[in-house]
């Protein structure tokens, strides 16, 4: 069961909100509630204090007199409930959506200027969510998850290919296939929490052993899939030749 | 006297000494970057076993007669050694370039030997017979009480003399001939010292050596520091200039529009003031959606540009943005930009914020200029403890992450890819700063975090 949650200054446009959405809910056999409509972010962060389950949330950007806007709330509800769904309804065109996806994760925003538009906006969201929701039950990927200063990213550990310190500084660098990004970690660590499929080559070289695909004995240097190369010292030398496959050594 | 006394005296002023270049490298560099307590720990450790080194090899020279080498030899070799050793400390403590070491250690240096002559003005230049008990007592009390008391007082005057010594220090050029007259201070300063005593006919040091060194050293910085000072000024105003006119453009054009979309306005009001007369309900509302939606395309996304431009209230990346704005808007390029939270400051230097912004654009300009349905997306985002660079372009070809940011790689033909490179190469001095590179659903995504105190 998902809770649905509304926060919306304007008293009208949250009654309408409100009503198209246990109507949408009944009509498609959502399994949805609405738990929390109101206009004060107090309310929605109290409700969630005592606890609860994933949510989806329609939220204002502009909360007049409230003591927070929609970007604080949704950043306080992101503590609280991680995985749940952020939807912005806004009257500005000019919204920094990228903003709120890049720090919040948001799913989408709608505008509430046309109320045809808005209905088919929550109608749109209400099926995006079932549909993720779907999508997340069929493959279960396993993510490894990083925190980079004030967000969390989530790379597919299959598409990781080696860890890099640079210098003397906590700053690890991850290449994957499709990126490439920084974050401040240690190398112990991260060599504990990834387990058996990543092999520490080199003091500064943390590999994904399935990513490998030629080990070159004389340069020392092992070939990834995606054509980088990087070394590895000679004492680890036994323990890559035995957990890479024997085809694959030159 | 005991070897085990010489070492413990050896260990007592060198303590001293350490406290001292540690103050002047703390003054002429700043706060060490790491506040880690286990890493300062560790580099604690360290100076002191370097403290130890040098005490007891210090002994050990003074035994075998080092020190009476013929012209000073000995002495020289000695203090560079210990000069070398102090670079590699500082090197440590703060990661900066050797150059920058190597200057501050031996400024630093001057000023010790500086404080040293002066203390030993005050007991008139004797000799000491260490092996004169009373001598020996009044050598330790010049030591340890004069020597320092008088090389702090050297301290005070340099206080302030730490922000245009970084300001001298961030330039590149003329920093040769500097290097080499300061770190050449042992040996010039022990010839003149020969030099001055032959010619007075007396033993003895004589603190105007030094005091001329550091008089000159001053000279230069100064100079040099204004001079800086000056540029920098000159710089900013040019830039305030340009940005100036470059708003005051956008403006013009915004009015441009306005006068446009007035007379076009005042053509359809005539045409929909006879249709609300004979009661035509949905034309009307027709044309109220056509008009609003007019503006908005026309209008509204300039302003919207300008909005999201005002919260940027570092000068310097405002008018890097406007000029970038400006060349996209000549391309065709469509752009944006959001700016959520006012930016005001972050803790890289404004110039190389705009040097790595700048390659950021320019690579994603470059990579969607000439298509038709290009699209840039800038994110400005400024958060209680991190701030937020993004650059998300369409991207139409292949990007081979792996070789990416190597010097000579380049999505866009041989002979290009120092913009990346470039790119982490101003990066590296940075210990707070993350960037990410990323491909996803068809973007080029580019992103930078600076971590905010």
């Amino acid at each position: 069961m998902l809770s649905v949650f509304i926060c919306e200054d304007e008293e009208p446009i949250r009654v309408a909100e409100r009503e198209y959405l246990e109507k949408q809910i009944l009509m498609e056999g959502y399994d949805m509630e609405i738990v929390c409509c109101t206009g004060r972010p107090e309310e929605v962060l109290q409700k969630l204090s005592g606890g609860g389950g994933r949510g989806i949330y329609f939220l204002d950007v502009e909360l007049k007199g409230a003591s927070m806007d929609g970007f604080e709330l949704g950043k306080e509800i992101r503590k609280r409930d991680a995985r749940g769904f952020l939807v912005y309804v806004t009257a500005f065109r000019d919204l920094a959506f990228e903003t709120f996806r890049y720090h919040l994760e948001a799913l989408d925003y709608i505008c509430k200027e046309d109320r045809t538009q808005m209905f088919a906006g929550i109608a749109g969201c209400l099926r995006a969510v079932t549909e993720r929701m779907c999508e997340e039950r069929g493959h279960e990927q396993q993510y490894f998850t990083v925190k980079v200063l004030d967000v969390v990213r989530h790379i597919p550990v299959d598409e990781i290919l080696y860890f890099e310190t640079s210098g003397r500084t906590h700053r690890i660098e991850l290449h994957a296939e499709r990126e490439r990004l920084d974050f401040l970690g240690s190398m112990q660590e991260l060599e504990q929490q990834l387990g058996r499929d990543f092999l520490r080559v080199h003091r500064s070289c943390l590999v994904n052993v399935h990513q490998i695909t030629e080990v070159d004995l004389k340069k020392k240097e092992l070939l990834l899939k995606n054509k980088e190369r990087c070394v590895f010292s000679r004492k680890m030398k036994n323990r890559i030749l035995e957990q890479v496959s024997v085809q694959a050594v030159k | 006297m005991t070897f085990g006394k010489i070492v413990c005296i050896n260990l007592c002023s060198i303590g001293f000494e350490i406290l001292f270049i540690l103050g002047t490298v703390r003054i002429l560099l700043g706060r060490i970057p790491r506040t880690d307590v286990r890493y300062q720990a560790v580099h604690m450790m360290q100076g002191l076993f370097w403290c130890l080194l040098l005490s007891v090899t210090g002994a050990v020279c003074y035994r075998i007669g080092f020190w009476e080498l013929p012209l000073n030899v000995g002495q020289i070799l000695w203090e560079y050694f210990v000069l070398v050793g102090w670079v590699l400390f500082v090197r440590l403590l703060y990661g900066v370039p050797y150059r920058t070491c190597w200057t501050t250690v031996f400024l630093g240096a001057i000023l010790v030997s500086y404080g040293e002559l002066l203390a030993n003005t005050l007991v008139q230049g004797r000799v000491f017979d260490l092996a004169v008990w009373k001598e020996q007592r009044e050598y330790l009390f010049w030591l340890l009480v004069l020597v320092p008391s008088c090389r702090f007082l050297c301290l005070f005057f340099v206080r302030r003399a730490g922000r245009s010594y970084r300001q001298w220090v961030e330039r590149e050029d003329q920093k040769k001939s500097v290097l080499l007259l300061v770190g050449l201070y042992p040996v010039l300063s022990r010839m003149l010292l020969r030099l001055v005593s032959l010619c007075e006919g007396k033993s003895g040091e004589n603190p105007l050596i030094s005091l001329s060194f550091l008089l000159v050293i001053h000279l230069i910085l100064v100079h040099v520091g204004r001079e800086e000072q000056q540029k920098e000024r000159i710089l900013q105003q040019q830039v305030g200039l340009q940005q100036q006119s470059a708003y005051i453009e956008k403006m013009e054009q915004i009015q441009a529009e306005v006068r446009r979309f007035r007379h076009d306005l005042n053509n359809m009001m005539a045409g929909v003031y006879l249709q609300a007369k004979e009661g035509d309900l949905t034309a009307v509302q027709a044309f109220i959606r056509d008009v609003t939606e007019d503006f908005d395309r026309q209008t509204g996304s300039q302003i919207r540009l300008l909005n999201q431009l005002a919260n940027v209230h570092m000068t310097e990346v405002k008018g890097l943005l406007l000029e970038k704005l400006a060349r996209m808007q000549r391309e065709k390029i469509s752009c944006e930009l959001e700016v959520l939270r006012p930016l005001d400051c972050t803790r890289i230097r404004s110039v190389d914020l705009c040097r790595c912004l700048g390659i950021l654009l320019d690579n994603a300009v470059e990579e969607v200029c000439g298509r038709k349905d290009g699209y840039i997306h800038v994110m400005i985002s400024s958060q209680e403890y991190c701030t937020t660079f993004r650059v998300k372009n369409t991207l139409y070809g292949m990007v081979d992450l792996g070789r990416l940011g190597m010097e000579g790689y380049s999505t866009k033909g041989t002979g290009r890819g120092i913009g990346l490179s470039s790119y982490r190469h101003v990066l590296e001095k940075y210990d707070f700063v993350l960037s990410a590179t990323a491909v996803e659903d068809g973007y080029f995504i580019q992103e930078l975090k600076i971590q905010e105190m």
